[in-house]
């Protein structure tokens, strides 16, 4: 740890870090259903035609004003708008995860800024499953547990098939008791 | 027996009943205050200081004010049933709320100065939905007040301990408090309660009052010029300008802590906390010198103690004690203050009333890793040192003097690792955070409700991880956290956390 300590911020060390970690991305944890690749995809797109529309703008706002020459602007965006649709949906995909257990339900989210929370069954106040248009195009259902806790009130766990969504609810409808706190 | 299924289904016919008439003069009172100045400002520029156009725009606005406040209190009706309150309220978009008495965390009564005279108080439910009261009766007679409250007390007296629970109701007036403080507690509170607020007070009230003022007050010169001679200012020796100056920063010192202590002194005075046993335990608080407030929370819905402080405070052996509910204090804050200014010695006794324990003294407290510190004195520096590099090149080449800054921050992030710890016992978690606002956060393991363990980029690098637990109430942008630990120690933390919630099913 402390080769990496002089230099916290090394892109190098970031990288070997990654790799190390790559067997178990979502550390073997239950991936999300499938399509979800695809709805973080649509998202990413979306992103992408937006950062291509506000480049295409400093472009031309750029050579008007400034002369620069073309593509100066416009091709910097364009590799990162393609990193956004083509490279990061899988990345993203495969670092999420859930684990249904007997008491609890575990559910990682992030990508960059990764988070791991551990919901106890019983601490549970109400469960949500929600869907909107895309996801319903997906099959696609998001389980949103309610908790007392003022940090965490709400825990959203999205990119479940709907029909596993509903299991869980079920399953953890059962733990839901009176007056938790 | 009287369990819920023989208590009576909540009984319709209770009369829907309107909050005392004096209140429709204590609104319309705070209202008018509001608005004399808008009609001293009508007075000196629309009206061109003529009193008569004047009294009759105040006539009106009295008029105007009495009307709608009135005709807002006719709308409102309020109707206390056997097991929930009803508030009906709108004048043109109409309320109608009701709150279950099972849901109310705590119910607080506030009289505010005019309020004591006229012999009123306002009723507060906070049933912890989050966004401060959720119902407010402003106001009732006094007595009324207090029967609402008991009321309320009784139905959970009931619900929880049955019959029994209601018939020995000890007078707890006369029991010897869990905590009180005497004035002479109260100015130590004070004391370190230092504040700039008096002196924030006096500059608005000089901005905004400035027109009764001679012209040119605020003006240096004007006042210069009101030395007969200026000569003998200028005559005096640098060793009396620096005295003066120093007079100046003292002056200011004083006036800090004159306003912190007139700030708690209005707060706590007679602060008092009891435990009432008449109903569903819990403790009792009452304080405020001109405002009274006071306030019942359920003992069973603590679910952490704070014990604040600082390093002078420290030295001395005072500690704020707050509890964490799911309803928040008045006045915005997420925690109920409990004692404002005790020693250990006393805050044990309180502590003890909700089965949380301090500290054994052979407790090993556990550090954080260093990265806690050192990271953000490297990343300060670097931010620093760009800023420097930045406005001393463009701007000016003393500014890059900011790059000294780095100093202070990183002596402070390294003062703030050291108190950064966390303690693990059976039943409780203990951490500590904050080298000047110092924090401990006692913990029992049965009110955690849902634990994070989470990376920022920065982190995988070293491998390492925050610990967030969420309990109910308490800060929602600080909440308990234990800060850049390693990953894998962050982990088999949260597993004995989070084994303690599932495994005791009867937790609450």
């Amino acid at each position: 740890m402390t080769e990496h300590a002089s230099n916290p911020l090394s892109p190098e060390a970031f990288a070997a870090q990654e790799t190390c970690l790559s067997p178990g991305y979502n550390q073997g944890l239950t991936s999300l259903h499938p399509p979800q690749k695809s709805l973080i995809r649509i998202g990413m797109i979306i992103r992408a035609l937006i950062l291509l529309a506000l480049g295409l703008a400093a472009e031309i706002g750029l050579q008007i004003q400034l002369g620069v020459q073309p593509g100066m602007v416009l091709i910097p965006v364009a590799l990162i708008a393609a990193v956004l649709v083509l490279v990061l949906p899988g990345r993203i995909y495969r670092r999420w995860g859930y684990d249904m257990g007997d008491e609890q339900l575990r559910v990682l989210r992030g990508f960059l800024w990764r988070t791991d929370t551990i919901v106890p069954f019983n601490r549970i106040q109400h469960i949500d499953v929600a869907q909107g248009p895309l996801q319903r195009m997906f099959g696609l259902s998001a389980l949103i547990l309610h908790t007392a806790g003022t940090h965490n009130s709400i825990v959203t766990l999205s990119g479940l098939a709907t029909m596993d969504a509903e299991d869980m609810r079920e399953i953890i409808k059962d733990h839901i008791r009176q007056d938790m706190i | 027996m009287n369990d819920i299924s023989t208590r009576p289904v909540p009984d319709n016919s209770a009369p829907f009943q309107r909050l005392h008439p004096l209140s429709i003069v204590l609104k319309s009172m705070g209202t008018l205050g509001q608005n004399v100045f808008a009609i001293l400002i009508l007075h000196f520029s629309l009206f061109d200081q003529n009193i008569v156009y004047s009294m009759l725009a105040a006539l009106t606005l009295i008029t105007l004010v009495f009307g709608v406040t009135t005709l807002i209190w006719s709308r409102f009706t309020y109707q206390v049933t056997t097991r929930e309150i009803r508030i009906k309220s709108g004048l043109l978009n109409r309320n109608n709320r009701s709150i279950s008495f099972d849901r109310i965390q705590d119910v607080s009564l506030e009289q505010k100065l005019v309020s004591r005279l006229l012999g009123l108080a306002t009723v507060a439910l906070e049933t912890g939905s989050g966004g401060g009261e959720d119902g407010q009766l402003d106001a009732l007679a006094r007595t009324d007040a207090e029967k609402l409250r008991d009321t309320i007390r009784d139905y959970k007296a009931g619900l929880t301990i049955g019959n029994d629970g209601a018939d020995d109701k000890p007078v707890t007036a006369d029991a010897p408090p869990l905590f009180a403080m005497d004035n002479r507690r109260i100015f130590i509170a004070g004391l370190f309660k230092f504040s700039f607020v008096l002196l924030a007070i006096l500059g608005a009230l000089a901005q905004n009052l400035d027109f009764l003022l001679p012209g040119g007050f605020f003006n240096p010169r004007s006042w210069i010029d009101a030395f007969p001679e200026q000569d003998t200012i200028n005559g005096f020796s640098s060793w009396v300008r620096i005295g003066g100056a120093l007079a100046a920063i003292l002056s200011l010192i004083m006036i800090g802590f004159i306003s912190g202590v007139v700030r708690t002194f209005v707060r706590e005075y007679g602060f008092r906390l009891d435990r009432v046993d008449s109903g569903q335990p819990g403790f009792r608080r009452r304080r405020g010198l001109f405002t009274l407030t006071d306030m019942v929370m359920p003992i069973h819905r603590v679910q952490a103690a704070i014990l604040q402080t600082g390093p002078v405070r420290a030295r001395f052996g005072w500690y704020h004690l707050k509890f964490t509910s799911l309803a928040g204090d008045a006045g915005g804050e997420t925690d109920h203050s409990a004692a404002p200014c005790a020693s250990l010695t006393e805050i044990e006794p309180i502590l003890d009333e909700c089965a949380i324990h301090q500290a054994r003294a052979d407790l090993m407290f556990q550090w954080v890793n260093s990265a806690f510190w050192w990271r953000r004195a490297i990343i300060a520096s670097l931010l620093l040192t760009s800023i420097a590099l930045g406005t001393g090149l463009l701007v000016h080449s003393g500014l890059f003097a900011i790059i000294l800054l780095g100093a202070p921050v990183s002596l402070i992030s390294y003062l703030n690792w050291r108190q950064h710890q966390y303690a693990l016992t059976d039943s409780q978690i203990y951490v500590r955070s904050g080298w000047w606002r110092r924090k401990l956060t006692i913990l029992p393991l049965r009110k955690i409700q849902t634990v994070d363990v989470s990376q920022s980029p920065l982190d995988h690098p070293l491998n390492l991880a925050t610990v967030t637990i969420g309990i109910a109430g308490g800060s929602p942008v600080r909440p308990v956290m234990i800060k850049n630990i390693d990953f894998d120690q962050a982990m088999s933390l949260r597993n004995r956390l989070i084994t303690q919630t599932t495994n005791i099913p009867t937790a609450d």
